[in-house]
């Protein structure tokens, strides 16, 4: 039950700073420097990411659906987030297995973070996942290969501040996180 | 049967998985035609509302460039104003190409063939960095806005409603690939307004046959065979280039409105439009 609490919390959190901030930046701030394209960070997947460990895999892929959803009503994009966020819930497992040093199973308690992977394993799971539903996203949205450079720069731009902001919550979030859990 | 039920059990993830993408899928190839489903646009109540909160508390910072637009804006209009009201004789030719709903000027009939009503509203979301850009306003069939209705800034032109709910209307701005718009430049000459993804402050014109003379700074307006009133101003020319391949023009423009801090709107309705929509349905058909 507390779990549940934690994790509908942490998924408005997530959804409120990814509409309300990090969608807005680019609006007033950035302003296309030298043919740069203009890109927006989704932070978001970051909750499919750091769901606990012993959730069953379908749950995680109906979070992935639910999460993806709510973000595409909010940008009028229906449907193409909540793919791309399924795709990385249903692969988030297969990277956990690879990733993880002992079975997954035996995790009972932990979040994916860290402290029960290791900054190394932790953020290849989180450059990957990442990367695969920036891409997936990216290629949906233009839907051609028109301008495969710069669908390329985008998606490598947006990826990697992503993952700088991903990095930031895991330094800001994970003392709290481990005495809540352990 | 029973291997069946095996099949399902041990590949139940995997189902659900393909269940959910399928789900997505439909989802998208429903949205990519203009309609769309408006229970899945920021135009509901919940997203709505939350825009709206947000919208309540940037309001107070931006007062100054609301400010600053409505006077420019002000100006604009009281130079219209002394130039139809003081210089009849040199105006007249214009004034076909703008929307009268006098029907009497100088003593001369003028055919009045669109009545506009503008409707201000508030834009509480908006986007410039997608494919296609979307712009939510806080008023919606409540107010009298219907689907279709063209949508104008204090500067120029901003989109095309296309979804409403009670109180609220999502505009699909300019800035998108899905629909380019009918416009002409100052001589009159036609050509089309697109975009091309990724950056706010270029739209493209194509088009223009290679005789026709465009100098930097030219301005161009909607025409009149777009859903727009004909006269909006889209943009000024900032660039030129002949395509060799087809001998036609295409130009940059430096759009007239700014898209990255649009605060208020005007939500046009053309009352003649439906009858206008009819006739060319009806004129299609029998062709």
């Amino acid at each position: 039950m507390l779990l549940r609490v934690q994790l509908i919390f942490r998924f408005c959190a997530i959804v409120l700073i990814q509409v309300l901030v990090l969608n807005k930046i680019s609006i007033q701030w950035w302003t296309h420097p030298s043919g740069f394209p203009i890109f927006v960070p989704y932070l978001y997947p970051l909750f499919i990411l750091v769901l606990p460990l012993r959730i069953p895999v379908w749950q995680v892929l109906l979070w992935g659906f639910v999460t993806g959803l709510t973000i595409d009503v909010f940008m009028n994009t229906a449907g193409m987030h909540a793919f791309a966020t399924v795709l990385i819930a249903w692969l988030r497992t297969t990277a956990l297995n690879m990733l993880l040093p002992k079975n997954r199973t035996e995790y009972t308690t932990h979040l994916p973070g860290v402290k029960s992977m290791g900054w190394i394993p932790f953020l290849a799971y989180s450059a990957i996942l990442l990367f695969i539903h920036h891409a997936v996203f990216f290629c949906i949205e233009t839907w051609s290969f028109a301008n495969p450079g710069i669908l390329l720069l985008k998606i490598c731009a947006s990826s990697i501040t992503s993952l700088l902001l991903v990095m930031v919550y895991t330094l800001l979030f994970t003392q709290t996180q481990s005495s809540h859990t352990a | 049967m029973r291997n069946l039920i095996l099949f399902i059990r041990r590949h139940a993830n995997l189902l659900l998985f393909f269940l959910l993408e399928g789900i997505c899928l439909i989802l998208i190839s429903r949205t990519q035609t203009l309609q769309g489903n408006s229970l899945l646009s920021s135009a509901n109540a919940v997203s709505g509302a939350l825009y709206q909160k947000r919208e309540d508390v940037l309001y107070y910072f931006s007062l100054k460039k609301i400010n600053d637009s409505l006077l420019q804006e002000n100006a604009r209009l009281r130079q219209l104003f002394a130039l139809a009201t003081h210089s009849v004789d040199t105006f007249s030719d214009e004034v076909k190409d703008f929307p009268l709903t006098s029907t009497t000027v100088d003593s001369r009939q003028i055919i009045q063939y669109a009545k506009y009503t503008y409707r201000s509203a508030r834009v509480i979301n908006n986007s410039v960095t997608a494919e296609n850009n979307y712009i939510t306003i806080n008023r919606g069939a409540k107010s009298g806005i219907r689907k279709n209705m063209a949508v104008l800034s204090a500067s120029g032109a901003v989109g095309r409603v296309i979804q409403v709910s009670d109180n609220f209307a999502t505009v699909l701005s300019i800035l998108n690939v899905k629909q380019e718009i009918s416009a002409k430049l100052s001589d009159g000459n036609i050509g089309s307004v697109g975009w091309e993804e990724g950056n706010p402050d270029i739209l493209l014109l194509k088009n223009i046959p290679q005789q026709i003379e465009v100098k930097i700074g030219d301005s161009v307006y909607t025409s009149s065979y777009s859903f727009f009133p004909p006269g909006v101003l889209i943009g000024t020319v900032t660039k030129k280039f002949l395509i060799r391949k087809n001998n036609l023009q295409l130009l940059y423009l430096k759009p007239a409105t700014n898209f990255r801090n649009l605060n208020y709107v005007y939500v046009v309705e053309n009352s003649m439009l439906e009858e206008r929509r009819i006739l060319e349905d009806s004129t299609q058909r029998k062709k």
